[in-house]
């Protein structure tokens, strides 16, 4: 992983730390659904503030299942 | 003049206003205005090129975008064609999109939509759904279409106006069929209740989805009925930061904001007080609370904590209704404070009669029936009950549903002789109307519904469960914040004991993968323990009584860490005061 895909990791760390309580550590395997326990409000929680700690719109990507793809989708957009 | 008896009269009227329509409020709260006249225009020229791309009068044509001047263009713009429009969810963010795409892809086929109109974004995402459902005439965006003037169609208030679903599912969607006379006539039912005067002309704010009945008929259609102002946020910068909310109704001196219990609850746990700096909650007059059962403690806490800035306690006003019926059935005064009252529970849970204990459970009223609106209490044997005995509600009214579209037999269950059986029991004291337990078929979860067939269907697949025996229901526990979701599955024959707790935590996790739904406990049962029918159908009202009761198997929760207090509060509002303890 790339320095910067290590600083987006972190960046979402964060953000699960503070706005969905989340205190483990987080791995890019992790699934948001499965293993981060997200539902509906939630994963739309972390959207929006992942969306804010980045200033990036994720509206036009699918099939974002796990952290690691999450932490994609954002290098693909701040590299824009 | 005679009075607009569809929605493309009542939009036509609201045209002749210029100087009022909707507000689009993004996440970094900024407004974009567009008037009444302009929105008229906009879907005109929908119209016309829906028009040419083959849609004609009768036809169903879906619409699917998150909340922005777009979805009024597409939704004015099918009603112009004499169309009824079918307004379908977005997909979500994040997570797996193949649940969405059978879900969408059902809907679209319960509803036979001739035509899928999306948001650009929107619309990449829902190849899957459209390669199921093989709308007609394809999935085209506003600006794709053809350009072309619109040819005048006549509409009559008999015509089908809007189809919503009560709850959005893969196994067995069920799609509410609504004529123009029913929603006009719900819609002037609703603003009778407000008139402007004493110097108040009524203005709305909502953040509440369009393809949810309170925030498309409960919020646009008063507006558009007198022409009034309207504020929309997208919902998903209300869940991230409820404040938002009430600071737009500050903004602009709303009057008018509905909202589900769970979200005078978010607002109370989430907004910060520096959030708030500025805000004056004076205007609110209106706060309705209903779409799920409202919880006594919300409505008090959420009136101490905002009174500081302004909020009028006796805003909050709980309400009661169904899709079925339109959007509402009952309503508390607007300008009294709330009322519940305390019930014996044994007399409650034993007889179904209400009797007042000062030291019983607590239940609110949400009101006596809408003008024009009849409700009866009956029993099993549909014989009328008298006040204070519990028993399932009829309502009729001006806005009962024409039925479920293409689905005769679910529409005779639920439609006898205009009367329409809510599936939900109650009882009636003072004339008002407190509800004892939702429908059975319904599961309601933070403001939306989900039907528990779908949580059954996907836990049916479960290593260790025993196929079809699986029950979901929700039920809203004394004293806590919201409803829980409680899933019930029976372990396959000869599953030991010791594999329980594992099969528990694997229907957790595919409740959540596949409804979205954070199951509150899981109860695996050995083979045959779940109450059932003379035919075998599981009975899961009386599944989640007797487990109330302790008869089914000892209530345990799931993890300990939902025994820490996840029963009574949202997990996400547990997860904020997790954090503000830790500073």
């Amino acid at each position: 992983m790339s320095s910067t895909e290590g600083e987006i990791l972190d960046g979402i760390a964060e953000v699960a730390r503070a706005h969905l309580g989340w205190e483990g550590e987080l791995r890019p395997g992790l699934r948001l659904v499965e293993d981060l326990e997200l539902d509906s409000l939630k994963s739309l929680t972390l959207a929006l503030e992942v969306e804010n700690h980045f200033r990036v719109y994720l509206d036009q990507e699918a099939g974002i299942v796990t952290v690691g793809d999450l932490v994609q989708a954002i290098a693909r957009h701040l590299d824009d | 003049m005679t009075e607009s008896s569809t929605l493309v009269g009542l939009l036509e009227t609201a045209a002749e206003s210029p100087e009022c329509g909707l507000r689009f409020v993004d996440r970094h709260e900024e407004v974009r205005k567009f008037a009444w006249p302009e929105i008229l225009l906009r879907a005109r020229r929908v119209a016309g090129g829906l028009q040419e791309a083959g849609v004609v009068r009768g036809d169903r044509v879906a619409l699917i975008y998150p909340t922005c001047p777009e979805f009024f263009d597409a939704f004015f713009g099918i009603l112009l064609t004499g169309a009824a429009p079918v307004p379908l969810y977005p997909p979500v963010r994040l997570g797996r999109l193949d649940e969405y795409a059978g879900r969408t892809a059902a809907m679209l086929m319960a509803v036979n939509a001739r035509m899928v109109l999306a948001d650009a974004r929107v619309r990449r995402l829902l190849g899957p759904a459209l390669e199921r459902a093989r709308p007609e005439l394809g999935c085209r965006t506003t600006a794709t279409l053809p350009t072309a003037m619109p040819t005048p169609v006549r509409v009559e208030a008999d015509d089908l106006a809007l189809v919503q679903f009560s709850s959005g599912t893969i196994v067995d969607p069920k799609p509410v069929a609504l004529s123009h006379r029913a929603v006009v006539a719900q819609t002037r039912c609703l603003n009778s209740f407000w008139p402007d005067g004493d110097g108040v002309v009524h203005s709305g704010a909502s953040w509440l989805p369009l393809y949810h009945d309170m925030g498309l008929i409960g919020c646009v259609f008063p507006a558009l009925e007198r022409g009034a102002a309207l504020t929309l946020i997208p919902p998903e910068v209300f869940v991230a930061r409820p404040a938002v909310w009430l600071r737009t109704i500050s903004r602009f001196g709303s009057t008018v904001s509905p909202a589900p219990n769970f979200a005078y609850g978010l607002c109370v746990d989430k907004i910060r007080d520096e959030e708030m700096e500025g805000v004056d909650l004076g205007s609110w007059r209106v706060a309705l609370n209903g779409a799920e059962p409202v919880a006594p403690q919300v409505l008090r806490g959420f009136q101490k904590r905002f009174g500081r800035w302004g909020f009028r306690p006796e805003a909050l006003t709980p309400v009661y209704g169904l899709s079925e019926a339109t959007l509402a059935v009952t309503f508390s005064d607007i300008n009294r404070l709330f009322t519940s009252r305390r019930f014996d529970r044994d007399a409650l849970a034993d007889s179904g009669r209400a009797v007042e204990d000062p030291s019983g459970i607590e239940i609110v009223s949400v009101g006596r029936p809408l003008p024009g609106f009849v409700l009866r209490i009956v029993d099993d044997e549909d014989h009328d009950l008298e006040q204070g005995r519990v028993g399932r509600v009829l309502v009729r009214g001006p806005s009962m549903m024409e039925g479920y579209l293409g689905r005769p037999l679910a529409t005779a269950e639920a439609l006898h002789d205009g009367w329409l059986n809510t599936g939900d029991l109650g009882f009636v004291a003072g004339g008002e109307l407190y509800i004892t337990s939702r429908c059975k078929d319904v599961l309601i979860l933070r403001g939306r519904n989900h039907s528990p067939v779908e949580v059954e269907y996907a836990v049916n697949e479960v290593e260790g469960v025993r196929t079809g025996c699986a029950a979901a229901a929700s039920y809203l526990p004394e004293g806590a914040d919201g409803e829980v979701l409680i899933v019930f599955v029976e372990a396959a024959a000869e599953t030991s004991e010791v594999r329980y707790p594992g099969i528990a935590d694997v229907v957790a996790r595919v409740v959540r993968a596949a409804a979205g739904l954070d199951p509150d406990y899981v109860e695996v049962l050995p083979p045959g323990t779940l109450p059932r029918t003379s035919s075998g159908k599981i009975r899961r009202l009386e599944a989640l009584r007797q487990w109330l009761g302790g008869e089914l198997a000892p209530p345990a929760p799931m993890t300990p860490l939902r025994l820490a207090g996840a029963v009574l509060r949202s997990s996400l509002a547990m997860a904020r005061s997790r954090r503000s303890r830790g500073g």
